[in-house]
């Protein structure tokens, strides 16, 4: 390696996600590094370092969850990544399953901050010399670094679940907004099954005013995909909407299931039989309040990626295949 | 006023409002809020098109929140096309890292914010203490330590001078996190700091970080009060204006403190040293100073009492086991504070631990009074009711930091000082493009 001697992966647990971080640390077979992130009573965020990183190639797991500490956690993941910079690691790799304000990636209105691309700038000014995250919001928000950025999809996962739970011919694949009508055509026509859009018009930020179904989705099972589910009035209403036209089944699959709020109560409460989510965000305890939900392991994915990175491997093979 | 617009953040809204009014202009109104994710959302509602745009949020309460509302509204503005913005930080958020050596317990350790009837401000448990750690005394031990360096130093030290026999050599006291789950990742660590491989276990300095991200975020400006370290100043590629609060702490022992000249003043540590001899020079005091140390502990030997002006509380070392020599920490008064009115002087107060200890040995060595003069006064977990406890019997802070539910705990034990005048007048200097200087001797 032109001279330098190999170096080994060392994973990092930021607070937001540890679950995932000890999936993936099996999935590897490697320990997680003893590097801890605390509070002081002052709620100034602390790292404390137990282990050399000199020259190690660094992966810091962290997601943005959680509506209380959101911030926090992004404090802590930049706090991270500048210890590790400054402790000599050669090079620092931020895992970012779900991008935290991904949805603030444009000025929508005036004098509204692009938080997105404030957020780009501060992972790198940190030290940050890689990034690997999942189904970004707009894909565009990679164009706000200058470091690379590895976007994994959740797709390959998503196929496979439709594909060994559902006969494909009774399908139809919705998208709940227009926003998503590229991303969900796209799985629409690996499956090789009909295609149908919900238009809304949206009033104010998670707020809907009205919605129309173009497609027909008459005695068929709508499976709904979204790229994440937040307070899940879009979903809900999506839903009610495809029932009345007559649809066998709603079945959402979202890659980040944040459910904020009361959206888990919202999701017992309405006509949809199923939500599939990741877990990219910790979502254990909603799996516990809501029989509705099931989750899809992205660990391995991630794992292998970290894998294919560290090795110097071609990622985008994940794009397209299960790992 | 030229182009001067003055926005505020969610920490500190009253500083933010006195501030405008002392510079007689209307407050430029922020919309901040939240969306149901947590996700910080920032809207201006006036233009700050090619404005001078100076933005106050100090460091308290949720940290974090505050500082990446921050951050947030600087990009706004930048985006939003400000000619210049100033970041207006009373406090400067982790300007002060306290260095404690990291412990971390696998009990998962409480903040300590409940209040507890008895407070020891002893240096040191002044009774020997019970031999196992793992006992109900052991916890009580660690109650009353947690977040000092020194505390925990001098627990350890009890502990490894007692004669043990089934002592584990690792050990684990409390440490003051915050609930986290990822400090389960660290390793055990021994008396030293250092784990089982010899790596010894870190906190990693944040400086420089901090001020990366606030230059980063676009912020062309920086006004704060009383830096822990004046040498973040150096950390910035952006002009820093380090106002201090020196004349507004000379103004109230000069008017409000009976008898001035014959009081002293206290440096709480040797690191305040400076800043306190500078206000005993200025206001023309004699000076005492309170000194941590770590030194030889000679059996039965009580230490070096040559000159009277010369004291020291050692009351711990007479529980100690005098058969072996090893290093221990003590507290030392530099000074004769007997039947003196005392003034403690120190920059930044959280935990509170220093400065209850330093009133707690004052008044041992026979103070007839102690002010604590404070300028930032984040008083987090319990140090309030510590505070209320303690031996100090006034306390005069300032409200860069909000203060008002610290006045409802400690009633008239509590003074808070007025800096929106000084930093109003700092505001309208920098948009004037007036010397700032005057301000740091004079005050306002």
């Amino acid at each position: 390696m032109h001279g330098r001697s190999q170096n080994s992966i060392k994973l990092l647990a930021g607070n937001s996600h540890i679950e995932l971080c000890k999936q993936i640390a099996d999935k590897l077979g490697i320990k997680i590094a003893r590097v801890g992130a605390f509070q002081y009573t002052n709620q100034e965020t602390a790292i404390a370092i137990g282990e050399s990183v000199r020259d190690e190639d660094v992966y810091i797991i962290q997601t943005g969850c959680d509506s209380e500490k959101i911030n926090d956690y992004v404090m802590e993941l930049l706090l991270m990544i500048n210890a590790c910079k400054v402790a000599s690691a050669r090079r620092i790799t931020a895992v970012i399953p779900n991008f935290p304000y991904a949805r603030q990636d444009k000025k929508d209105k005036s004098r509204a901050p692009i938080t997105a691309k404030l957020l780009a700038n501060l992972l790198q000014i940190a030290g940050c010399n890689h990034i690997i995250t999942m189904d970004l919001h707009a894909s565009q928000i990679q164009g706000f670094f200058r470091i690379p950025v590895d976007n994994l999809y959740a797709e390959p996962i998503m196929l496979k679940y439709i594909k060994e739970n559902f006969n494909k011919d009774d399908l139809i694949i919705v998208s709940p907004d227009a926003g998503g009508a590229k991303r969900v055509a796209g799985i629409a026509d690996k499956l090789d099954v009909q295609f149908a859009l919900i238009h809304k018009e949206r009033a104010r930020a998670n707020e809907i005013s009205r919605m129309v179904l173009v497609g027909d989705v008459s005695d068929k099972i709508a499976i709904l995909i979204d790229d994440m589910a937040d307070t899940c009035g879009t979903l809900c209403k999506a839903a009610d909407i495809l029932i009345e036209n007559n649809a066998k089944q709603v079945i959402c699959i979202i890659t980040h299931g944040i459910f904020s709020g009361s959206a888990i109560e919202k999701i017992n409460e309405s006509k949809i039989d199923k939500v599939v989510c990741t877990n990219s965000l910790p979502i254990s305890n909603h799996l516990k309040n809501c029989s509705k939900l099931e989750m899809l392991d992205i660990s391995s994915t991630l794992a292998e990626s970290i894998r294919r990175l560290h090795n110097g491997e071609s990622i985008s093979y994940l794009f397209y295949n299960n790992s | 006023m030229r182009d001067l617009l003055v926005l505020g953040g969610t920490s500190h809204p009253n500083l933010t409002k006195s501030i405008c009014r002392n510079l007689t202009i209307q407050q430029t109104e922020v919309l901040s809020k939240k969306f149901s994710n947590g996700e910080t959302s920032i809207e201006i509602s006036e233009s700050v098109r090619e404005k001078d745009v100076f933005i106050v949020q100090s460091s308290c309460g949720h940290v974090n929140d505050n500082f990446l509302e921050l951050l947030i509204t600087i990009a706004a503005c930048k985006t939003a096309s400000a000619k210049r913005v100033t970041a207006v930080l009373p406090l400067f958020p982790y300007s002060r890292q306290p260095d404690i050596p990291f412990l971390p317990s696998l009990s998962g350790a409480p903040s300590i914010s409940e209040t507890k009837e008895y407070y020891t401000f002893e240096s040191a448990p002044s009774t020997p203490r019970p031999l196992s750690r793992n006992s109900e005394s052991g916890k009580e031990l660690t109650n009353n330590s947690s977040s000092s360096p020194l505390e925990k130093k001098i627990i350890n030290n009890n502990n490894l001078k007692m004669p043990i026999p089934n002592r584990s050599v690792n050990f684990q006291p409390k440490a003051i996190v915050t609930n986290s789950a990822s400090v389960n990742f660290l390793p055990q660590v021994d008396e030293n700091g250092k784990t089982e491989s010899g790596y010894k276990q870190w906190i990693s300095p944040n400086g420089t970080l901090i001020a990366n991200l606030l230059t980063t975020a676009g912020a062309d400006r920086l006004v704060t009060m009383d830096l822990h370290d004046p040498q973040f100043q150096g950390f910035f590629n952006i002009p820093v204006d380090n106002l201090y609060s020196r004349p507004l702490l000379k103004h109230y022992i000069m008017d409000y403190i009976p008898n001035y000249q014959e009081c002293i003043i206290v440096s709480p540590d040797s690191g305040g040293a400076k800043r306190a001899t500078a206000i005993a020079d200025s206001v023309g005091c004699s000076f005492a100073l309170i000194h941590k140390e770590r030194r030889a502990k000679f059996a039965n030997q009580p230490p070096s009492t040559s000159s009277s002006s010369m004291s020291v509380s050692m009351s711990q070392q007479k529980s100690l086991n005098s058969n072996y020599t090893t290093m221990i920490p003590t507290t030392m008064l530099v000074g004769d504070v007997k039947d003196k009115v005392c003034v403690l002087i120190d920059d930044l107060v959280d935990t509170s631990y220093t400065i209850t200890r330093a009133a707690k040995l004052l008044k041992d060595e026979g103070a007839k009074y102690v002010y604590a003069l404070v300028t930032h006064g984040v008083f987090s977990g319990d140090a309030i009711n510590r505070i209320k406890k303690s031996g100090i019997d006034k306390l005069v802070t300032t409200n860069s930091v909000p203060q008002s539910e610290h006045v409802a705990i400690l009633g008239d034990q509590i003074e808070v000082l007025d800096v929106s005048r000084i930093f109003a007048e700092s505001i309208r200097r920098i948009n004037n493009g007036e010397s700032v200087s005057m301000l740091f001797d004079y005050g306002w």
